[in-house]
Parts: C-alpha cells; structure tokens; sequence
C-alpha cells in the first residue's frame, strides 16, 4: 500500500521545487473563474428542474411521509385530529404474510416482465434498424398505435380477448383443435392470472421501450459499423461490442425506468380483478395500496405501503444506483 | 449479396407481420367501434364490422362533452410537452456536460422520485391544489403532469446526450465555433430521435392519465379526455354499457397523438438528422 | 343595471309560479318568506352530484327548474362515475371550499361516510319529507344513533329472469317455494331439453354474491349482526350456513357458470340462438343460448329477447312468449328477501349552502319528483309512490321483490369489506368447498375486524 500511494507524490516533486511563475497563477487564477462560471451555468441549468418539482412534489411526498406514522383514516381525513403512532403502521405491516405475499409477487412480476419487455423491444429496436423503410414505418406506427390507444380500450378489448364465453383466445383455441378451450377460464387461477396480465402489460410498454432504443440505434453512426464489418466482425459481434456499449446509456435507463413501472402497475391489474380475478390473490404493491388506501380508507397505512415498497424499489435497484454512483465519482 | 437480398425481404416479411399482430387489438378497437352493442354481446366474434356503420362515432361526437373535453387535454397536454422537454433538457445538458458538486445528489434524487408510488398520493395533492387554488385549472394540472414526466424525460435525455461523445463539440470549438455554437450545430441535431421519443413520451402520460386529473378537475367543464371517457364506461339502472361508443370514443382520443407523432417524427428526425449528419 | 332587471325579474317570476303551486296545497301560509330569499338567492348556485347515468336527463331538468322556481338560485348537476365515486367523496366532501352540496352515494356506501361524520343531520326534516314512508333499510344504512344523515334516493331490487319454452320443455312447472325452485333449476339443468353443451338451469357466477345473499337471507341468515356496540360477520350461523348450503347444491348441479363470473351481463346466456348474417346472407356467426334461468336487476328486461332490426340497428326485442319474469319465492309464502340495489343522498356537512341544499332535498321527496322516478323505472325512496311504476311484469316483479329486500349490514366497515372483494372471494370458493361451515367461520375471522374499522 505505502509504495504505491507515495509514487504520485515523489513524481509530483520536481514540479514542486519549481517556483510558480507569473503566468501559472494567472492561469490558475483563469482556471478558478471558469470554474466557478460553469457551476453557476450549471445551476441555472438545474434550476427550473428544482424548482418544478419542489413545488409540485413537496407538500405530498412530505404529507405521505408524516401520514405514515399517523394514525389517519378516513374519519381523520373529515376533520378529527390525527394521532401520532410512530412505527405502528410498519409493524402492523411487517408483521402481516398478506403483505410479504404481495411483495413477493410483485418482485417476481415485475421482474419477469420488465426483463421480457427490455428484450422483446430490443429486438424489435434491431429489426427496425435492419429493414428498409417502408416496413420500418408500418412497425413504428403500429407500435405506436398500441401505445396510443387508451388504457380503458385497451384493457377492454384485452379482456374481450380472453373471456370465458365469447373471447377470441378460446374460439381461436377450439377452431385449431382444442376443444377443451371451450369455456376455459383465464382470470380464475392466480397464475394464469399473472400470464394474462404480465402478456398484456409486455404489450402496451414493449412500442416505448422499442421506440427509445431505436432512437439511440440511430445514433450509432454508419461508418463505426462499416468499419466494423470489414474487420471481419460478425453480426453477434458487431452487436456485442459495437451496439451494446454505444447504446447501454439508454438500454440501462429503459429497464431500470420499466423495473419500477412494472413494480407498481396498478391500471391493468384492477380491471383484470374486476374482470374476474380474486383479488387479495391477486394483489401487486400497486393495487394493494389502492386497497388499503381508497378501498379501506385506511390512509395511514396506505403510505406507510408506500414507503414500504419506495424502499423496495431502492433495495431492487441498488446494483444499477451504485454502479451509476461509481461511474459519476471517477 | 443476393443471399444478403433475400435476408432483407424475410426481415421485413417479419416486422410487417409483428406490426400486425401488435396492432390486433387496435383494430379490434376499430373493428367493434363500427358494430352495435347487440352484435357485440354475442358468442361468436365477428371478425369483420359487416352490417356496420359510423352510428356510434355519431353519438360520441354529437355529445357536448367532446369538444370541451378535447381542448382542455389539447392545452393541458401541449403545455406539459413545452415545458418538461425545455426544462429537462437544460437540466440533462447540466448534468452530462457539467461537473459541478450536487450533481450526483440531483441524479439520485430523480431517480428517487421516479420510484415513489403514486397511488397514495392523490389526497396531499388534492389538499395542496384546493389551498392554493388551483383546482379545476389547466396550469395548475400542467405543473403536476411536468413534475411528473420530468424526472424521466431528463433521465433519457441525459442518456442520449452521454451518447454522442464531447469530442464531437471539442473539435468544433477547436475549429473556431463558441461552445454554444458548436453544441447547436453538432450535438442538437444527433439528440432529435431521443427529443422525439421523450416528448411523445411525455406527451402519452399527460394525454392519457386519469387519477391525478380525476382527483384534481372536479368541475364537469374541465375535464380531460381520459375523464369524459370513463363516462361512456358505465350501466346505469336504465341502460348497459354501450361498448360500441367505448370503443369509437376510445378511437377518437388516440387520433391526436397519432398526429402529434407524424408531425414530431417528420420535423425532427428526418429534417434535422438527416441534415447534420450528411452535412 | 340591465343585469340586475333581469334578475329581479327572474326572480318575480319564480315567486308567482310558487305562489300558484302553493297556494293549491296550503293556501293559509304566507309566501313572502320565501318570496324574500328567493331574491337573495339570485345568483347563487348548489351543486348536485349525482352518480353513474341512473337519473335520467328529464329528472335533471325538472330538478333544475324547480329549484330555480323555488329558491331563484342555479341548481348545478354533475355526474360522477360509480367507479370513481369514492375517491371523489373521499377528497371533496371534507374540503368546504370545493364540496358538492348535495350528493348521492351508493346505498352501501352510505353508512361509512354517514359514521365519520361526512353529512349533515337532517333529522327535523325527516318527518316532512316522508318520515316512515320511506324505505326502511335505506333510511337505517343512512342513520347513526337514530338520527338521519343519508336519506333513500331510490331503490332498485333483483328478480328471476327465465325461459318460458325451455322450462316447459323440461316439463318443469313454475316454483312457488325456495325448495321448489332450488329443485327445479336442478330438473331443468340435468333434462337440457335442447342439449346445449354447459347449460345451465339457473345461472349463477361463481363469485356474484350480491345474487347468492339471497339464499342467505331467506333461510333466516345475514351477513352480520350488531352485539353490545360490536359488529359481527355471521356467514357461519346456522341459518346462514343452510342458505349456504343450498347455494353450493345450484352451483355443483344446476349452474355452469365459471366460479369467478360476477354479476355482469348474465342476460347473454339467455337470450336465444340467433343465426347472424353477412351482407350476402351468408351465415358468419350463432349466439347461443346457454340458460334457463338468470338473476337480474329489473332493467336487463330492455337486453333480454329476440334479434330484431329497428331502424337498421340489431336490437333485442322482449317476446312473451318465450321470456317471462318470476320472483324469486321464499318458504314461508311471501318473496325471498333479496339484495336491494339502489342510492342514498345527502347534505355535505362542510357546505356553505345548508339553506338551500335542504330546500332540494324538499323537491327530490316532493310526490311529483317521487312519481317522476317511479315512471322511469327507479323504484321510488317514499313507498307511497311505488305505484308509479306502472303495472306491467316487470314493474309487478320489481315491487314484489322490494317488498321484503334487505340490505348489506350499515357497519362503518362495509365499504371496506366490499372494496376487498371479500365476499367475491368468499362466494368464489363455495362451490368446491368440502366444509363449507369451516370456509365460512374462516371468512368470518377475516370479515368482523374490518366491519367495525372507521
């Protein structure tokens, strides 16, 4: 260790003995203001990001964050006063197997999910750059077609699909030959459940996820690939070590931004119960907070779930936020 | 090279026919909008809208509610797209071509607020609204929508800005341009595709979100597109759901965002892109 | 100046169409009082919220126009969707700056915001607006400690919706028992007159308890009862476990309803094949019939028949010949009480208009409003006026199965309960449960904490 760390120093002597002339300390001097210049351009960059979401996110994340150590229910919220409980509400939590059910499924959910979502877009990203125009542009306004299309349409149409009596899924099923499709319920087991739900979500995040690693394919110039491939790079290879590391900003942000999506998707999974499914079987974060909270009246617990499950979101991505820590520290 | 040719129709054969699957639903949605709720209760699908017509798009556009609707989400929309692509955009450009102290901290604060769940969040915001006035007010939802398509729209932009190397913009400055200068003639033009992304992006969310707007416009005269909707999405003691309006509804909010992408798309990419990249 | 004329104007008028409609039923009483405050009014507003479309428009427009009459001030009406209706309560009600002064909310609903104090007391109107006459059960989800928050705004209740040629077909005659039907059903579902793959007899879903509470209450059970103070779930009483019973034996034998079928659109399983064709003549598609028998709120009658064409629309056209309605009878001779659908309304305790927001409660209980809800199908809160709904099946059936309804229990946790889906899942699970007093002690273990949460 002492070698090491004294060889900077003993390399840095010689500079050291010299005396600081005058142009040195004007460029020191020089360096300093211009310092100081970009943090203020800096800032005033930041700025208005700051002050947006002081004003808009404050007073509720704040209100969150103290609810949750309250006793506050819905007759709190006509009037009584609230009482302090400290970490009541998280040990009423911690210690209920509802919740740990929850969380489990979450987790495996939103996993699975947003690893199928990050590869089927990435996919579709790589087709798009491989074929001509018109193709590429039936894709892109196809997927984007998907993504417009309003979340009630599309989760009605979606359970359409997969009703029991007069779905597609099971007049599709019974016309190839499975006759015992007939009827067949979808929503009613828990995991068959979470297929329909994880298929239906996959569907409406794959055109954004798509779309935005598209945008950075184009990016890639031409000529680093060209070059590329007339060092003899394969197709895998020139994705492997050309595409990949130009795109990883991107790629990394997407399925980082589609993990805590897919950790707290709420729409898709509340119509699906309504539809059919039981719900406290099949509870994600997102609708067990709606439960607690708008169902139950119980705003109090609500938030201590949601800080719960901030918390959680933190832990699932710590790999990413540290190894982001690391690459701004050096 | 023929074998290469070959490979290129099958490619396309493959995207064409992804596009079509992906888009099944959607013209499902097409599809039963053209259809009357007794057809669209039987057994049977029907998979082509024989014995259609445009009746249902009738009813959803004679109802006044439209047109009102459709305003209030077009001005709280376009200012939510202005406003969060311009201030994100600053903010990326801080954060990837300036060092300063707090800047880690601010990133990881982003990355924070992207995390917290808005389910239970609506109570605080309605109160906060209420206090200041700002319930039933286009601005006032405008700021909620930016503040909460921000963090993202910054993260994406600042991945596509640590895209295109600062070596490019270093070059220019050594062939005499100002670095403002040398940032908008190199580095802009190379961020359209993620500008474009992230403000359809931003434009989706605001577009299409509900609690928020439901919680916050509670007058019927400003309601957004999403709320008017959900009107046509209930029985009543007198009358079931007529899906078939749902859907011609449903058909009829996309329409815009269809077109706020062609004109985005069209501007951006292939104008400025193909521009700077060639020249 | 023009302004004010107008309004003073307005206002003359309002007090002249008063005084003529007055004057008919208690001429004695002066109506300058309210001659006077009818011109303060001018140019205030209340705001009504109603939910989901159940009020029809020309109910709105009445209400509109009378309360201008009376009061000289604006009526402001806005529809609030069944889904959403507990977020909007929950946020708004307690805001005084932005409530609604008046609103309706589901009858179940009802007893959660009446208990944390959401809405003001109305007792000393309560004998002018109807008193006893108007619907009990309601007026009880809407009380705490015999005083009145929530008053009924109407009631709509279930009745049996059957095919007449298939029951015949099966030889079956029309049930006047509970048993009897419970048997019949079965009868009509093992003969399958017309062989139909998964027919059923009575169909009934798996998980749509609000139909399947019926069995419960007409074997003498409930859902939950109040002991010294304390609410308690009682699925597992005897009585209720021997409705409980009997609801399993219609799942496993008579229904082949999946076991997580709601109560949405049941009348698609009873309407009749009806060949559909293409422009050509072509036949593209066959609805098919798949039971005897559903359980319904009155107005499914308007999707229940033939396929017909009316002004090149498919419409479903109600044809006596083959359809009929029937209540479902209980043992003791009487109809079996059912769950009774339906709204309470009431006066947001924070707003700035009491006056006035007690002066539209007097209209939406006056006879001519009660009568106008009867007409349009709405059973009417004050049981006077049930007459108004006519005299035609459906109108008989709806009053018959009203006469002994009964209600979800008025705990302040009910809400709650139903916001769970408890009882979905609890309803779900009956018919392949092979103990079905443990499955219901189980449920009730789960159920009676939250009933008495506020």
């Amino acid at each position: 260790m002492l070698p090491t760390a004294e060889r900077p120093a003993a390399a840095a002597a010689p500079d050291a003995v010299r005396e600081p002339d005058a142009e040195d300390l004007r460029d020191a001097a020089r360096h300093k203001a211009r310092r100081r210049k970009e943090r203020r351009v800096a800032w005033t960059l930041v700025l208005p990001t700051l002050v947006i979401l002081v004003l808009a996110l404050g007073y509720p994340v704040g209100w969150q964050l103290v609810t949750s150590f309250r006793k506050y229910g819905l007759k709190q919220q006509f009037g009584q006063p609230p009482e302090w409980v400290g970490l009541e509400n998280y040990k009423t939590l911690i210690t209920d197997p509802s919740l740990w059910a929850v969380v489990v499924r979450s987790i495996v959910f939103c996993i699975v999910v947003a690893f199928a979502t990050v590869l089927i877009g990435g996919l579709l990203a790589l087709l798009m750059q491989r074929v001509p125009r018109g193709p590429r542009i039936v894709l892109q306004v196809s997927l984007l077609l998907a993504w417009a299309m309003p979340v009630v349409a599309a989760m009605t149409i979606w359970i359409w699909i997969v009703d029991w009596r007069r779905g597609l899924l099971n007049w599709f099923l019974v016309n190839v030959g499975f006759t015992d499709a007939e009827g067949h319920n979808w929503l009613a087991q828990p995991l068959s459940f979470f297929i329909v739900a994880g298929v239906i979500v996959v569907w409406m995040s794959v055109p954004f996820v798509a779309l935005s690693i598209y945008a950075g394919l184009t990016q890639v110039s031409g000529e680093v690939l060209e070059a590329a491939q007339l060092d003899g790079a394969s197709g895998w290879q020139r994705l492997r070590y050309v595409i990949l590391p130009l795109i990883a900003p991107v790629l990394s942000i997407v399925l980082l931004l589609q993990l805590i999506w897919d950790l707290r998707v709420f729409t898709q999974i509340k119509m699906l119960q309504d539809a059919g499914g039981v719900a406290n079987e099949t509870n994600l974060l997102g609708t067990f907070i709606y439960q607690l909270g708008t169902g139950k009246g119980d705003f109090g617990m609500s938030s201590a779930v949601s800080v719960v499950m901030l918390l959680l979101t933190i832990a699932l991505s710590w790999y990413y936020v540290r190894s982001l820590m690391k690459e701004e520290a050096s | 090279m023929n074998a290469r040719r070959i490979g290129n129709a099958g490619w396309s054969v493959v995207a064409v026919v992804i596009a079509l699957v992906w888009a099944f639903p959607v013209y499902w949605m097409l599809n039963s909008s053209l259809l009357p709720n007794a057809v669209l209760n039987e057994s049977t699908p029907r998979l082509l809208p024989f014995g259609g017509s445009l009746d249902n798009f009738k009813v959803v556009l004679d109802d006044p509610g439209f047109i009102k609707a459709l305003g209030v989400s077009l001005a709280v929309t376009l200012i939510t797209v202005v406003a969060a692509i311009a201030i994100a955009f600053l903010g990326a450009l801080a954060v990837s071509r300036f060092r300063f102290r707090g800047r880690l901290g601010f990133v990881l604060a982003l990355l924070l607020i992207q995390m917290l769940p808005a389910e239970g969040l609506f109570i605080a915001q309605y109160k906060m609204m209420s206090s200041v006035g700002l319930l039933n007010n286009i601005l006032g939802l405008s700021v909620l929508y930016a503040a909460a398509v921000i963090p993202f729209t910054l993260w994406m932009l600042r991945g596509f800005v640590a895209g295109v190397p600062a070596e490019l913009e270093e070059a220019a400055m050594v062939d005499g341009l100002s670095r403002t200068k040398a940032f908008l003639k190199i580095t802009f033009p190379l961020l359209a595709p993620g500008l474009v992304a992230s403000a359809v992006y931003a434009f989706l969310q605001a577009w299409n979100e509900f609690t928020v707007a439901l919680v916050v416009m509670t007058e019927e005269q400003s309601r957004t597109l999403p709320l008017w909707l959900r009107g046509f999405v209930q029985a009543s003691a007198t009358r079931e759901i007529d899906w078939g309006a749902v859907m011609a509804a449903s058909a009829l909010v996309a329409v815009p965002v269809i077109v706020f992408f062609m004109i985005v798309q069209g501007r951006m990419s292939s104008g400025l892109v193909g521009g700077a990249v060639k020249g | 100046m023009k302004k004010f004329l107008g309004l003073a104007a307005a206002a003359a008028a309002a007090a002249l169409a008063l005084t003529a409609c007055s004057s008919g039923t208690d001429a004695g009483t002066s109506t300058s009082p309210t001659a006077a405050s009818s011109a303060d009014n001018a140019g205030k507003s209340i705001t009504l919220w109603l939910a989901g479309g159940d009020t029809p428009d020309e109910l709105r427009t009445y209400l509109k126009t009378a309360f201008k009459a009376k009061t000289g001030a604006d009526l402001v009406i806005e529809e609030q969707s069944w889904g959403d209706l507990l977020t909007k309560l929950t946020t708004a009600l307690p805001d005084a700056e932005n409530t609604p002064d008046v609103v309706e909310l589901g009858n179940t609903q009802a007893p959660t915001f009446t208990n944390v104090g959401a809405f003001s007391d109305v007792s000393d109107l309560y004998q002018e607006l109807g008193g006893d006459k108007l619907l009990p059960s309601f007026v009880e989800a809407g009380s705490v400690d015999g005083k009145q928050y929530a008053l009924p705004y109407y009631f709509g209740s279930r009745y049996m919706f059957v095919r007449k040629d298939v029951w015949s077909e099966a030889g079956v005659a029309a049930p006047t028992t509970l048993d009897e039907f419970n048997a019949a059903v079965a009868k009509v579902a093992t003969d399958n007159p017309r062989d139909i793959k998964n027919f059923s007899g009575f169909f009934i879903g798996g998980q749509d308890w609000r139909n399947g509470i019926s069995w419960i209450f007409a074997n003498g059970g409930d859902l939950a009862k109040k002991v010294d103070g304390q609410w308690q779930s009682t699925l597992s009483d005897p009585n209720s476990l021997k409705g409980l019973a009997q609801l399993q034996a219609i799942y496993k034998t008579a229904s082949n309803a999946p076991a997580d079928a709601k109560d949405q659109s049941p009348w698609l399983y009873i309407n009749d094949a009806d060949v559909i064709t293409d422009a050509n003549g072509a036949v593209t598609g066959k609805t098919k019939l798949a039971a005897a028998t559903i359980m319904a709120p009155g107005w499914a009658h308007w999707s229940i028949g033939d396929l017909k064409t009316v002004d090149g629309k498919p419409v479903r056209e109600w044809n006596d010949k083959k359809f009929g309605v029937m209540v479902l009878p209980g043992n003791d001779g009487k109809p079996a009480p059912v769950f009774a659908g339906g709204s309470n309304i009431g006066i947001s305790a924070t707003s700035k208009n009491q006056e006035l927001s007690r002066e539209l409660l007097k209209i939406i209980f006056s006879p001519e409003y009660q009568q106008l809800l009867g007409k349009s199908g709405l059973g009417p809160a004050n049981l006077d006026y049930v007459s108004a709904l006519g005299d035609d099946e459906f109108a008989k059936a709806l009053i018959a199965s009203a006469s002994n309804s009964k209600l979800t229990p008025a705990a302040p946790g009910w809400a709650a309960v139903e916001s769970q889906q408890l009882m979905e899942e609890f309803f779900g699970k009956i018919k392949d449960s092979t103990d079905l007093a443990a499955l219901a002690a189980e449920y009730d273990a789960k159920i009676t904490p939250i009933l008495n949460q506020q």
